[in-house]
């Protein structure tokens, strides 16, 4: 049988490149924006989804990852008690500031945790090997902010609240987009960098009638004088403030029954699966922060622009051919034919414009990557995209081709 | 040139092809209406080749759209080889067309993007006839009307008479009863719409098809066994022959 479809659209070589390359520009721009979104969101649960941790016990005020309250050390051993707990890790995070040697400030953000544990991964590590950081003033960081840090390599130093830091690991797939670098070392450098030159003292009561701890954090500046040497660090007392325990759970124990040991066990807390933590996390970016917002619109926009251009590309197309199409029609074809030609050359036209966008998406995706920024495109996504792409084409051509199957078919008489 | 005759040759066959009883056409635009056609009544026998002549606006194309069924008549009915088309859906009508109709067109409709044979081909496909048995009856066709060796052509490398003569092959196809032709010498030089209107007549001729054509040309009208000519949206009476 002869292919109408394949015909049409080699008719006219240029035409059919400057339609196909609307096509393609409508798919990588959805592709594009929906990547970002994507790459945005999952960049703040990185470290959450990365972790081994079954469950993240957290304050109950806790917001995502970065806002929360803190809890006590003690309380993780007090979770390592609690049945079906296999074994409980500390992780702390604070902000400090970053000084480079140049005097260059810039805020970044502390991750403690245990070294020697398993439930907290930092990111994939290109090089420098995890226990680097048992050393003092030791820190991994993530590779897309080394410029940022004005360091590049293994062995670079500069200055964290006031104490030294020397660069003992490169990682990656560890930083969050919206977040200012991560630092990832031991529990006892983080506690020493965040509390330095500082006098914090936490005090905690039992409220009233209710079994709720509140605690408050009282800072004042250290009377010491510990700016001019460099002090050892300091390792956790159980009274000191932690972010989050990271909790891995016995073989076959069942998460919702732990969950609810844990919340009873250590009151003032909230513990959540892995998949819960992530959620809430990327939740608060997405729905509850400004950028969240407008990348969400610049996706919807990206899918309702596509869409546009897409629809406009295939209906002008099928608008072309129409009195060809009449011509089908007074020869006695089925409305069926005529849409299995306008669907073929629709289905053509989207796979055609799809292939090179998803090439252009993936080598914007690699070079981004370089710069920190991620744009995630999974085969799922990709799929996705080519199902919206065909969805316009094939919408639009059959809205098209409602001219000849609606419309006074003695078109064809007019010359 | 003004044509205002009406004369038929003996036809063997008594049968008839086409019936129009009472047809009327009003088409409407907001509050304003057009009659294009009023009180048409036709009988066209099998196998005749029959013009249908009149002024630009005489309704000469409208009328050819509701006997070819194309459009619905706002009254009247119409009857082809013996079904009324106006009681038929519009899938029974595409049916009907398919089977017994071939189309000609004043600016031919071929495929652009389309070789001869691949339009003539289209049109068996449509019919169902598929595969080799459509490709050597499109070689067939082709042949008959002279452009066999041109199969492989595109429409943009063949000249107007070549594209009309395609035109023709493929509106024979599938061997239809009757072919509906719409000006089909009025793109063409006066040799090669001679020609092409020989050719039409000659195949129609030997399949027994009855063809209606409407035209301007008066240089054609000696090929025909009978006209009709339309005037204000009215068949007129016949008349004797008269040229001016």
């Amino acid at each position: 049988m002869v292919s109408i479809a394949r015909k049409n659209l080699l008719e006219d070589i240029p035409r059919f490149l400057v339609a196909q390359a609307g096509i393609m520009f409508a798919a990588t721009l959805v592709t594009i924006q929906t990547g970002i979104l994507d790459g945005f969101t999952r960049s703040t649960v990185l470290l959450i989804e990365g972790s081994n941790a079954d469950v993240w016990v957290a304050s109950e005020k806790m917001e995502n990852l970065e806002e929360t309250e803190p809890l006590l050390m003690g309380q993780v051993e007090q979770a390592s008690l609690i049945q079906g707990v296999k074994q409980a890790e500390a992780l702390i995070i604070g902000s400090v500031r970053w000084r480079t040697l140049d005097g260059v400030l810039n805020p970044v953000r502390l991750v403690g945790f245990e070294p020697g544990g398993e439930l907290f991964q930092p990111g994939k590590l290109l090089k420098g090997e995890r226990a680097a950081v048992e050393q003092p003033y030791t820190v991994i960081m993530d590779e897309t902010r080394l410029d940022e840090l004005m360091v590049e390599k293994i062995g670079d130093t500069a200055t964290v609240a006031s104490l030294p830091v020397t660069i003992g690991g490169i990682t990656q797939d560890s930083q969050s987009l919206v977040s200012p670098p991560f630092l990832f070392s031991s529990l006892e450098n983080i506690n020493t960098y965040i509390n330095s030159g500082l006098k914090i003292e936490l005090n905690c009561k039992m409220l009233e009638g209710a079994e709720d701890l509140r605690c408050t954090k009282v800072y004042e500046k250290s009377e010491t004088e510990e700016k001019l040497a460099t002090p050892p660090t300091k390792p956790l007392s159980l009274t000191d403030p932690i972010t989050y325990i990271l909790i891995g759970a016995e073989p076959g124990q069942d998460l919702e029954t732990l969950k609810q040991r844990l919340e009873a066990s250590l009151p003032g807390t909230r513990a959540y699966t892995r998949a819960e933590m992530a959620a809430k996390t990327a939740t608060y970016w997405k729905d509850r922060t400004g950028v969240g917002i407008i990348l969400g619109l610049g996706a919807a926009m990206g899918v309702i622009v596509g869409m546009v251009v897409v629809s406009q590309i295939l209906y002008a197309s099928v608008s072309d051919h129409i009195k060809e199409f009449g011509t089908l029609k007074a020869m006695g074809a089925s409305d069926g034919m005529i849409y299995g030609v306008v669907i073929e050359q629709s289905l053509w036209m989207a796979v055609i414009g799809y292939l090179p966008a998803m090439l252009i998406c993936l080598g914007v995706s690699s070079w981004a990557a370089t710069k920190g920024i991620i744009i995630f495109i999974t085969p799922v996504g990709a799929l996705g995209v080519l199902g919206i792409v065909i969805a316009m084409c094939v919408a639009s051509g059959i809205l098209a081709i409602q001219k000849v199957t609606h419309v006074d078919p003695a078109i064809v008489f007019k010359a | 040139m003004l044509i205002q005759q009406l004369f038929s040759k003996p036809n063997s066959n008594t049968s008839t092809a086409i019936t129009a009883k009472g047809l009327e056409m009003v088409f409407h635009s907001g509050s304003t209406s057009f009659q294009a056609l009023a009180d048409i009544n036709l009988i066209i026998p099998k196998g005749d080749m029959q013009l249908l002549m009149g002024p630009s606006g005489s309704g000469k194309t409208t009328l050819l759209s509701i006997l070819a069924g194309l459009m619905t008549p706002t009254a009247g009915t119409v009857q082809l080889l013996g079904d009324d088309i106006t009681k038929m859906s519009r899938t029974q009508l595409t049916r009907f067309r398919r089977d017994n109709i071939g189309f000609v067109f004043q600016s031919f409709n071929l495929f652009p993007a389309l070789t001869a044979a691949e339009n003539v081909e289209v049109n068996l496909n449509i019919k169902g006839i598929r595969g080799r048995r459509a490709v050597k009856e499109t070689q067939m066709l082709l042949d008959a009307v002279g452009l066999g060796d041109k199969s492989d052509l595109l429409p943009k490398n063949l000249s107007g008479g070549q594209k009309q003569r395609v035109a023709i092959a493929r509106a024979l196809a599938g061997s239809p009863q009757l072919i509906m032709a719409d000006e089909p010498t009025a793109a063409l030089d006066s040799h090669s719409g001679q020609a092409i209107v020989e050719i039409l007549h000659q195949l129609a001729k030997e399949r027994g098809a009855t063809v209606l054509i409407v035209t301007h040309d008066p240089r054609i009208v000696n090929i025909a066994d009978s006209i009709l000519y339309l005037e204000d949206g009215r068949l007129q009476p016949p008349t004797l022959a008269s040229t001016g």
